[in-house]
């Protein structure tokens, strides 16, 4: 359904989910952006999108969410357009916004029980600007503005409780490289109404510096070892959807790690054991919170 | 047609009214809020039928504003002062998409300091954003600027958004008898709008505000919005006179008052241009041959018809409610670019900054700012630019200060 | 042009008075300009609104300065410079008070030179939370002043004005204004437009070259502690607190409730409330669990001057 040609790096994570996303809610979409990587999906005279777009700014692409929403409601309400010209108003931002500065129109649209799709694409970081960290930047990831021996010092924001605490229809957390659990929750979601939200991680061979062919791999990594848990919220209950096997049994959280540049200081030039405990053991409380 | 007293934040909100707006993007900041008390009390009441949602601020009101408009269909927001500056962002950004629909201002200074009364330098801070800008001297202007600004905006040579700009406090909380046309000739001369090739349909994909890479295609985007803008002129020119056949009243881009044989010329925007009508009718009856020319439309500035109204005056006293810190007035720098080259006689510019943060204009202040004009324009030289403020304000700023214990502190000055 | 100034405090129907002369004078064929002026103050805080009315358009725009008819809601104002209910007030000037004292005692008391006419406080319409609303009254015999104003108008102005408020209230404030109306019979039309000067001889304004000073001095800074003390909202007050000590039980409940921080407890634990602050709000009455504190009307002016020369 999404175009090819696009200007994103070669192996982006994100693209995998939102082509995905494409796929599933198919062409009547009005997709509102804001600034971030994909906001170079449509650079003029380029779309790769079959369905609508709108370019807003970092902070307010739920505010255009809204009013695209509203209008389409009333044309329809007054007759000036079919019913069957419904589209789904999808809002598509990077980490970077929906983490800190767009978090204040997410909010308020979601209080406003806006029937809207919000997709996350969760690099980890602000992309587009080469990689500084952000507020879902992981706990000792090495960024453009985290260079020290111990990374990033600061820990990943848990969006995913934010967003459910205003209880909105859905919330998702998913991954392109678990394509299954995305079309189910795609889809599931796609039968709802109103705020309707996904945080989908987004593995970034640029950002995260790892080959482009290894994005699969790491994916499916960040589910296994337990890092990135895959769950939903939906009517006031939040269920993990894929429980990795319990402490011993599943990778350790370095399996993960070592495979990305970001966190190579974590293993040389000598390895980082506080550090990568101190993941492992966040990863481990984690799960014990869930069983 | 009915006549009744109406602030101007009422005469705004009936404009909304009678153009049947369909979506109302909200966020309250004095002095603008009655404007969205009225429409809300007026949809609660049914005798108004549009959506309208109060949102979480005015960058986010702007953005719903301007995505609604991309959608299709006919909108209208209202603002001052900080959320004016705060949805700046998108103030430029739907400009650009070229989407038509009508924000209300209502003027309020700016911080620091924070403070309640108008001046002009909120909206004069989105000069070069592409929205046209429509300045209102009376609370009737306010009601018959909105309905135009909607037909402005959407004619098809436009297509850009529209600031109609009232003060606070001056027009906002003042009542003026108002002319509410009849909704039928309000039809006759607004018909519904047609979003022509800007909305989202199913099986008619369209991307906006689409980025753009490389300075020559952004260069063709910005200077036809440009263009757009400029011709606003002319629209303004004929749809004014078809508003003229359905309310009575006229407006030019420049309102020339007794101009014609004036020696020296007031150059304002604003409500505080009333007052100096008023200077200048008590100026005419003691044979002192002033005039008062005010732009209505400051985006697109009306160069040519600002030229030609002053062609062989003698001296123009440039009355700026705003300042260019580090720079002055902005109006007298406009005008200065203006005229600069533009006749053999250009006449001699005053710059004058008044009315500050709502400090009043004397009648008497409107005399001696002729009385300077005329001096300048007979010696030739040109005094730097005066700010309007007396001795006895400068005393009892002093008598603050003293209270503020502003003067004991290190590097504090004398007070 | 006729140019009134209505003089009151938040809460007394003053914004509405405005708009009911405005409104009566529009109904009489006149160009009309009202409008409230307002600051930071809420309830209780002096504020004034302004009606211009002429058979001509009418440009001049904001406060009026030169007034031909001054309308002054609460007598207490006439004491409190920063209300500068006098400003402007020359001999050309007409004072409608409302006040229980007679007209000569304030002329005499304030040294004006113009005429002045009372309403006696009776013209009060209901209390509201210790405000009286007086504006209809107000407005009554102000329509009566000017001359031009029609009882028909004023009547209709009323029921627009009002209307949102209910019959029985909108009843009660015609009443009021046709009593008001009918007392100044004698006086009809003693407002008259002022002719303004001539622009040939005006008096040049003072303008000076504002001076540089340091951004210590001149950035909006306050280097003090709790300046705000030297604002006398004790002046706000229509109703007084008055604590009775036989009743008092020390529990210091009216310290603790009391918003504005105006009562204090001496070493015994009785409590004393400052005058010069208290607004009159009245929530240490309502908390005061033996009824130790009642309201009373504020004392006369003479008092309150007395008051004034002690500080």
């Amino acid at each position: 359904m999404l175009g090819t040609g696009t200007p994103t790096c070669a192996g982006c994570g994100a693209l995998e989910n939102i082509k995905i996303f494409c796929d599933i809610l198919g062409e009547k979409t009005v997709f509102v952006n804001a600034a971030g990587c994909m906001t170079l999906l449509t650079v003029y005279p380029f779309t790769p999108f079959r369905g609508s777009w709108l370019y807003t700014a970092m902070a307010s692409a739920p505010a255009g969410a809204q009013g695209v929403r509203d209008a389409l409601d009333l044309l329809i309400r007054d007759g000036r357009l079919a019913p069957e010209e419904y589209l789904a108003v999808v809002v598509l931002t990077g980490d970077g916004t929906a983490y800190g500065m767009g978090l204040s129109a997410t909010s308020a649209a979601i209080y406003r029980k806006l029937d809207f799709i919000y997709i996350c694409y969760d690099n980890e970081g602000y992309g587009n600007t080469g990689y500084q960290f952000s507020a879902a930047t992981p706990y000792a990831a090495r960024t453009a503005t985290s260079k020290g021996p111990r990374g990033y010092r600061g820990y990943k924001k848990d969006l995913f409780a934010i967003w459910a605490a205003h209880r909105p229809a859905y919330v998702a957390t998913v991954i392109g490289t678990e394509p299954a659990d995305l079309a189910r929750k795609i889809e599931k979601a796609k039968g709802l109404r109103g705020p309707r939200l996904f945080i989908a991680l987004s593995p970034c061979p640029t950002g995260w510096q790892f080959e482009p062919a290894k994005t699969v791999e790491i994916g499916k990594l960040a589910v296994k070892t337990g890092i990135w848990p895959l769950k939903e919220y939906l009517d006031g209950k939040v269920v993990h959807t894929r429980i990795p096997p319990p402490r011993g049994r599943r990778p350790p959280v370095e399996e993960y790690l070592k495979r990305q540049g970001r966190f190579t200081h974590l293993f040389s030039p000598t390895r980082n054991e506080e550090i990568l405990k101190d993941i492992q053991a966040s990863v481990d409380a984690y799960w014990e919170g869930v069983i | 047609m009915i006549r009744k007293l109406l602030t101007g934040n009422a005469a705004a909100a009936w404009g909304a009214r009678l153009a049947k707006v369909d979506y109302v993007p909200a966020f309250p900041i004095t002095p603008q809020t009655e404007i969205i008390e009225t429409i809300a009390h007026w949809i609660d009441i049914g005798q108004m039928d549009c959506r309208m949602v109060t949102m979480e601020s005015e960058h986010s009101m702007i953005t719903a504003a301007g995505a609604a408009a991309a959608t299709g269909v006919r909108v209208f927001t209202a603002t001052s002062s900080q959320g004016f500056l705060y949805g700046m962002e998108m103030i430029y950004t739907v400009a650009g998409w070229r989407t038509p629909f009508v924000l209300v201002n209502v003027s309020r200074a700016l911080s620091a300091p924070i403070t309640l009364e108008p001046d002009h330098n909120d909206v004069l801070a989105a000069r070069d954003s592409g929205f046209l800008q429509i300045h209102c001297a009376t609370c009737q202007e306010v009601l018959d600027s909105v309905l135009l600004a909607y037909r402005l905006g959407e004619n098809e040579r436009v297509r850009l958004p529209v600031i109609v700009n009232l003060d606070g406090f001056y027009l906002s909380f003042t009542r003026e008898p108002v002319k509410i046309p009849d909704e039928k000739n309000v039809k006759e001369f607004l018909p519904p709008y047609d979003p022509g090739e800007t909305h989202f349909r199913a099986g008619d994909p369209i991307s906006q505000g689409v980025v753009v890479l490389g300075g020559s295609q952004y260069s063709y985007f910005r200077y036809e919005t440009h263009y757009a803008s400029l011709n606003a002129l002319g629209v303004f020119e004929e749809i004014s006179k078809e508003y003229e056949e359905v309310s009575g009243r006229s407006y030019q881009p420049v309102e020339a008052y007794r101009v014609e044989d004036a020696e020296i010329v007031f150059f304002m925007i604003g409500s505080f241009a009333t007052k100096a009508k008023d200077a200048v009718d008590r100026l005419r009856k003691v044979g002192c041959k002033v005039g008062l020319l005010r732009p209505l439309l400051l985006r697109p500035f009306p160069v040519k018809p600002i030229i030609r109204a002053l062609a062989g005056k003698k001296g123009v006293a440039v009355i700026d409610q705003n300042l260019s810190l580090g720079k002055g007035g902005v109006l007298h720098a406009e005008l200065s670019s203006a005229l600069y080259g533009a006749t053999d006689s250009t006449p001699v510019l005053v710059s004058f900054i008044g009315g500050l943060g709502g400090r009043d204009i004397t009648r008497e202040e409107f005399y001696e700012m002729v009385a300077v004009t005329r001096k300048a324009s007979e010696t030739g030289e040109i005094p730097p630019p005066r700010l309007l403020y007396t001795a006895e304000e400068l005393m009892r700023m002093k008598g603050l200060q003293s209270i503020a214990r502003v003067a004991r502190q290190k590097g504090g000055g004398k007070s | 042009m006729f140019r009134i100034r209505l003089h009151g405090r938040g809460g007394q129907g003053i914004k509405t008075a405005s708009r009911i002369l405005g409104t009566a004078f529009f109904w009489e064929g006149y160009e009309v300009q009202d409008a409230p002026r307002y600051g930071a103050e809420r309830r209780g805080a002096p504020i004034f609104a302004y009606v211009r009315a002429s058979k001509e358009v009418i440009n001049e725009r904001g406060i009026i300065n030169r007034p031909d008819l001054g309308i002054v809601a609460d007598e207490s104002l006439l004491l409190l410079p920063v209300a500068d209910v006098l400003g402007g007030v020359t001999e050309h000037s007409v004072l409608l008070i409302v006040t229980d004292e007679a007209p000569g005692v304030w002329k005499k008391r304030l040294n004006l030179k113009g005429r002045v006419f009372s309403l006696s406080s009776k013209v009060i319409v209901e209390e509201h939370a210790g405000f009286p609303l007086v504006g209809a009254a107000c407005v009554g015999a102000a329509a009566r002043l000017v001359g031009v104003i029609s009882r028909k108008a004023l009547e209709k102005a009323i029921r627009e004005q009002l209307r949102p408020l209910g019959e029985s209230i909108i009843g009660r404030n015609l009443a009021k204004a046709r009593t008001a109306y009918d007392q100044m019979e004698a006086s009809a039309g003693c407002v008259t437009e002022r002719e303004e000067p001539s622009a040939d001889s005006y008096e040049t304004p003072h303008w000076i070259d504002l001076p540089f000073e340091e951004a210590g001095l001149s950035a909006p800074y306050i280097h003090a502690a709790a300046t705000s003390l030297k604002v006398e909202t004790g002046a706000w007050r229509s109703l007084r607190p008055v604590i009775d000590r036989r009743r008092c039980h020390r529990c210091g409940l009216c310290d603790i409730y009391c918003p504005d921080g105006v009562i204090s407890l001496d070493a015994r634990g009785y409590p004393h409330i400052d005058y010069q602050h208290c607004k009159g709000c009245l929530i240490c009455l309502i908390q005061c669990p033996t009824h130790a504190i009642k309201a009373i009307p504020e004392p006369g002016l003479r008092a309150k001057r007395h008051q004034g020369r002690g500080r």
